[in-house]
């Protein structure tokens, strides 16, 4: 079967370049905007999805991370006593100021108290042994390298928070939230900083499971039991989701991301439709000669569609190309990106939809291949 | 003279009985055909020659299939055209017919073994047998060592060959070509006919050929001179008439 799709890309494509472009623009559009999307909003939840804790206990209605409130400590005793869980600590979370001989005035910051032993689960995944071990000293502290410019200190350097002194012990990656800037410290560090303020209970209790697959049941179970306080429980996937959900809506950022994504599948779609139903039409006369010769519409219509898929699967392997080159760089500058096999997949299903339903709209150009037209 | 002459008792190939068929130009309505009737017999080449506007496009477009008239029957190889719906026409020219044009029409992105082939994709033949059918095609028209050329490479003679072969390896029984050698030099035009004439000899196909080009009355079994959408004159080349005399008086032929 000769594939006339196919042939006309190979042999011509300076033709079809520009319908080309337009999906590989979209796409990396597209993609680029996912990316950072679940880069800045992810890192709302940064403290879940960077920590090992499958179970986050907290206060009741919490609705981010970084809003939550202490609660009682006899928590600890409720998953201490389940058998699923096999570890549990607290994080300390601290509102506080910061002050450097670098810094005008005060830098708001979010200092964080967590477990500085080896066996820690919050921020275990960017903070390995050697690094977290640091915090054992009184008063150490870390801090995203992407932040020492705004809170004006190199690593070694020490500074104010709340009036008292901190040793900046260490640097690391991947600590930045959202609208803010997080001081790792040890839940001891955290306490003496807070000392004298009603705030030393913990903040959230998180906890480990044997199966971190059982988490759900797991919350069911713990929350069926007699009350040992008012807290809430979350599974680490769940209140990530919540704390991301919360930044999208609360920040009118969810519509406005959802607007820009619009505005490029509409983009996408109208420069690639244009670009490929000029060329249908510059084949006009080719095809209703076929339709002459008994090729129906609809055959005629399969080819065009061909053609859109053709052209949407090179388009895509394009903007994977150009979309890992940008990811590179935004990951070298510190530039807050994230990609999921989720969204990977979602992706190539809309930068496909862009292209087959550009075909759908080329079509149109199958209107002038009229075969009676073609007798003068 | 019967302008509407039959040959012998032969069943005919094509036959239209009262067609007519209109345009509207701005505010004019332009009547291209009045109640126009023939018959075209089979296994032969027949030429519709006219001026320019005389109507002989229009009538081989609903000859084959390709439109519609406003009134009157057309009926080719027994079945009613009149009636047939679009994709039941589109299913008889893929059955029974083949076309060439003025322009070649071929795809620039195909070989023109490649162009030969693929029409024969559409009628449902398998790849071995498309492969040999458009081989065949393509020596019949002489052009086989011209196969794997496209036809940026091909001369226009070479493309209006190629477009027959096209035409040709669906092994139709009714070949429409509307204006085949207009585009082209004198030697050309003249192996064109003459590949049109012997594919009605020797395939028994039915040629009906529409032009304004004189060269070509010589090689027709049969002339229809048209004029103001009626069929003024109708003759057969291989009788005793005087085709010069013809030629002087029919006009739009020069």
């Amino acid at each position: 079967m000769v594939s006339l799709a196919r042939k006309s890309l190979m042999r011509e494509w300076p033709r079809y370049l520009p319908a080309i472009l337009a999906i590989c623009f979209a796409g990396v559009l597209l993609f680029m905007q996912a990316a950072l999307v679940l880069g800045i909003f992810g890192s709302a939840a940064v403290y879940v999805t960077t920590s090992s804790s499958d179970l986050w206990v907290g206060y009741p209605g919490t609705q981010s991370v970084n809003l939550g409130r202490s609660i009682n400590a006899d928590v600890e005793y409720l998953l201490r006593m389940d058998g699923n869980i096999t570890a549990v600590e607290p994080l300390q979370w601290v509102d506080a100021d910061w002050r450097s001989p670098q810094t005008s005035g005060g830098v708001s910051v979010y200092v964080i108290g967590i477990n500085p032993n080896q066996d820690g689960l919050v921020f275990d995944q960017v903070l390995d042994a050697n690094v977290r071990q640091l915090l054992h000293e009184p008063g150490a502290v870390i801090v995203d390298r992407a932040d020492l410019g705004q809170l004006g200190v190199e690593t070694g350097n020490w500074a104010l928070i709340d009036g008292k002194s901190v040793h900046v012990v260490a640097t690391a990656s991947g600590l930045r939230p959202l609208g803010g800037v997080n001081i790792i410290s040890s839940l001891d560090t955290a306490r003496q900083l807070t000392a004298g303020r009603d705030k030393t209970r913990a903040t959230y209790w998180v906890a480990k499971l044997d199966d971190p697959k059982n988490a759900d049941i797991v919350r069911k179970q713990l929350l069926s039991k007699p009350s040992f306080g008012s807290y809430e429980i979350w599974t680490a996937s769940e209140f990530a989701l919540r704390s991301q959900f919360y930044w999208m809506g609360d920040t009118g950022a969810g519509v406005a991301v959802l607007f820009m994504a619009a505005i490029v599948l509409l983009v996408g779609l109208v420069v690639a439709s244009q670009a490929l139903m000029a060329v249908v039409i510059s084949s006009a006369r080719e095809y209703a000669t076929l339709n002459a010769l008994g090729a129906g519409m609809a055959a005629l219509r399969r080819v065009v569609l061909e053609q859109a898929a053709w052209i949407g699967s090179i388009g895509l392997v394009f903007s994977i190309g150009v979309s890992t080159l940008l990811l590179s760089i935004a990951h070298s500058r510190d530039i807050p990106v994230s990609i999921t096999y989720q969204m990977i997949l979602v992706w190539v299903g809309v930068v496909l939809g862009i292209a087959l339903l550009s075909g759908l709209f080329a079509m149109r150009g199958l209107l002038r291949a009229d075969p009676a037209l073609l007798l003068r | 003279m019967n302008l509407q002459q039959q040959s012998g008792t032969a069943v005919p190939a094509l036959s239209a009985s009262g067609i007519s068929k209109s345009f509207v130009s701005g505010l004019v309505r332009i009547q291209v055909l009045n109640h126009l009737s023939l018959n075209v017999m089979p296994a032969e080449l027949t030429l519709i020659a006219g001026p320019s506007g005389c109507g002989k496009s229009t009538l081989l477009s609903i000859l084959s299939g390709l439109q519609y008239s406003d009134g009157g029957k057309v009926v080719a190889l027994g079945e009613d055209l009149t009636g047939a719906s679009v994709s039941e026409l589109e299913h008889f020219r893929l059955k029974h017919t083949g076309f060439v044009f003025q322009g070649f029409n071929l795809f620039t992105a195909l070989t023109a073994i490649e162009q030969v082939e693929l029409p024969l994709n559409y009628l449902g033949i398998g790849k071995r047998e498309a492969r040999e059918r458009s081989i065949e095609a393509l020596r019949e028209v002489d052009m086989f060592h011209r196969a794997n050329q496209f036809p940026a490479e091909l001369s226009g003679g070479e493309k209006q060959r190629v477009a027959i072969a096209r035409a040709l390896a669906k092994k139709p029984q009714l070949l429409f070509a509307d204006e085949p050698t207009s585009a082209l030099d004198a030697s050309s035009g003249s192996t064109v006919i003459n590949l049109l004439h012997k594919i009605a000899r020797e395939h028994q196909t039915t040629v009906l050929c529409v032009s304004h080009d004189p060269r070509l009355i010589q090689h027709a079994d049969r002339v229809l001179a048209m004029e103001d959408g009626e069929i003024r004159r109708d003759w057969r080349t291989e009788s005793d008439f005087d085709i010069n005399e013809h030629l002087h008086a029919t006009k739009g032929i020069h």
